[in-house]
């Protein structure tokens, strides 16, 4: 019978006790297999113990990533907050102009930013700028994404 | 307090409007009829001679005054502020009529205090004349004038500013109805009768109906694309008051030539209200719209004494 891999690595730090250690040896003696993975575990351990010496470190590559990582957890964030100025907009422009209205200026892939612009714009046309302006702030109030949005259409 | 009821007054203007014709369209034809079953000879109780009754020069003023409201919430500058000036200016040659006939009333009851100067009969039919004109073709231009920056806006926001095969239909049929007017009145003087100054101003403001019918088609159909919001309420009634003042013109003229069809002058004068509270309506909307914007839920203080004051103080 074969023995374990574990029972390999530890009989190849010495872990095993002496039977157990008798019996691994007389079997690896006798098998060529065995011999053959306990060659590799033992190649493995020493590749990981030259790398804990010297660890392989790519800075540019590690701060991409991080930078990526920020890039999801913003997008996420923002998207939520785009997704309620949308929604938001589209219940405003359906309230004063109609549905229609709303689906010609809710063009497919049209971002946030943009729709809140075309819409303030015929909303200061249509309605007078004072108006306009309390619909964009109704719009907006509660928005953690609210400043940059307000600044586009200003 | 007191501004928040104001505010709710001017918000509800449309409904009022609306409630107001309602009643007096229903009570009306409940007089008719009525009129009618108790077998009596129907005299009509249309406005007397070419002033508009008082109804009508009411509607006329409330419409006025909320197009003054709607003006000032655009300032200099805006697309909409050229727009709301002429309706504006539309709103107060339809007041005219109405105002110059209650002065003329006024002067020839006084007369006897005020001396016979202030009533004189060239002095009156001048005030009649400029009143039929500022009613008629005048507002008709005016109003014609608002509508092509309006139509203008509308087709630089992307909505379809073409008659569809409906309003081509509507415009044609009235371009005949002109058509026919006009050789009705070219056959008369050619058989030498004698037409009146009221007739020549009659047949002056249709032309310029026809264009205002032929801007309301087109308007129309922009406003359907927009859909039924509290804005497009506005422009759609401009478009259904376009077309009542054509349904009046021809119903005026379709009196004379038939006396003895009983309803046909109540329908005239009911079509000239309808169209004087649809006129009214625009504005009203308009300003609900603004003040709708400026107070969505009606329970934001802060609000009030932010956006109010421009709009309706």
């Amino acid at each position: 019978m074969h023995p374990k891999r574990a029972a390999l690595i530890a009989y190849c730090d010495a872990e095993t006790g002496a039977d157990r250690g008798g019996r691994i040896a007389r079997h690896l003696a006798e098998c060529q297999e065995c011999h053959e993975r306990l060659r590799r575990i033992r190649g493995e351990k020493e590749e990981l113990s030259a790398g804990a010496a010297a660890p392989v470190c790519d800075p540019a590559r590690d701060w991409d990533a991080v930078l990526a990582a920020m890039a999801a957890w913003r997008e996420g964030r923002d998207g939520g907050a785009a997704s309620e100025l949308t929604s938001r907009l589209q219940w405003q422009l359906e309230k004063y102009f109609g549905a229609p209205a709303t689906r010609m200026l809710r063009r497919p892939g049209v971002r946030a930013e943009e729709l809140l612009g075309e819409a303030n714009a015929m909303m200061e046309a249509f309605l007078g700028p004072q108006a306009a302006e309390a619909v964009r702030d109704d719009c907006l109030r509660g928005l953690v994404w609210a400043g940059p949005a307000r600044e586009a259409t200003r | 307090m007191k501004r928040s009821a104001y505010m709710d007054r001017m918000e509800s203007a449309p409904r009022w409007i609306l409630c107001f014709l309602g009643t007096y369209l229903a009570v009306h034809l409940l007089s008719l009829y009525l009129w009618h079953s108790a077998g009596l000879p129907l005299s009509t109780p249309g406005t007397s001679g070419n002033s508009p009754g008082l109804f009508e020069t009411g509607l006329a003023g409330a419409g006025l005054w909320l197009c003054l409201v709607a003006l000032r919430s655009f300032p200099a500058g805006t697309p909409f502020r050229r727009v709301w000036m002429l309706l504006a200016v539309a709103a107060a040659a339809q007041v005219a009529p109405g105002a110059l006939g209650a002065l003329r009333g006024t002067l020839s009851l006084s007369s006897g205090v005020l001396g016979a100067g202030f009533a004189s009969p060239g002095w009156m039919e001048r005030m009649e004349r400029f009143a039929l004109l500022a009613g008629g073709p005048l507002r008709l231009a005016l109003l014609a004038a608002a509508m092509l920056p309006l139509l203008r806006i509308l087709r630089k926001f992307g909505f379809r500013v073409r008659a569809s095969a409906a309003g081509r239909a509507v415009f044609g049929i009235f371009c005949l109805f002109t058509l026919c007017r006009f050789c009705e009145a070219g056959a008369a003087s050619l058989a030498g009768g004698r037409i009146g100054s009221g007739e020549w101003i009659s047949l002056a403001g249709l032309p310029i109906l026809c264009v205002l019918f032929l801007e309301a088609m087109l308007l129309r159909r922009a406003v359907a694309g927009m859909g039924n919001g509290l804005i497009a309420r506005a422009w759609i009634a401009l478009v259904f008051a376009v077309l009542l003042t054509g349904a009046g013109e021809a119903a005026l003229w379709a009196i004379p030539h038939y006396p003895q069809s009983l309803p046909l002058a109540m329908f005239g004068t009911l079509i000239e209200i309808s169209a004087a509270a649809a006129f009214a309506l625009v504005p009203a909307c308009q300003v609900a719209a603004q003040l709708h914007a400026v107070n969505p839920a009606g329970s934001r203080p802060a609000d009030l004494a932010t956006g109010v004051p421009a709009l309706a103080r």
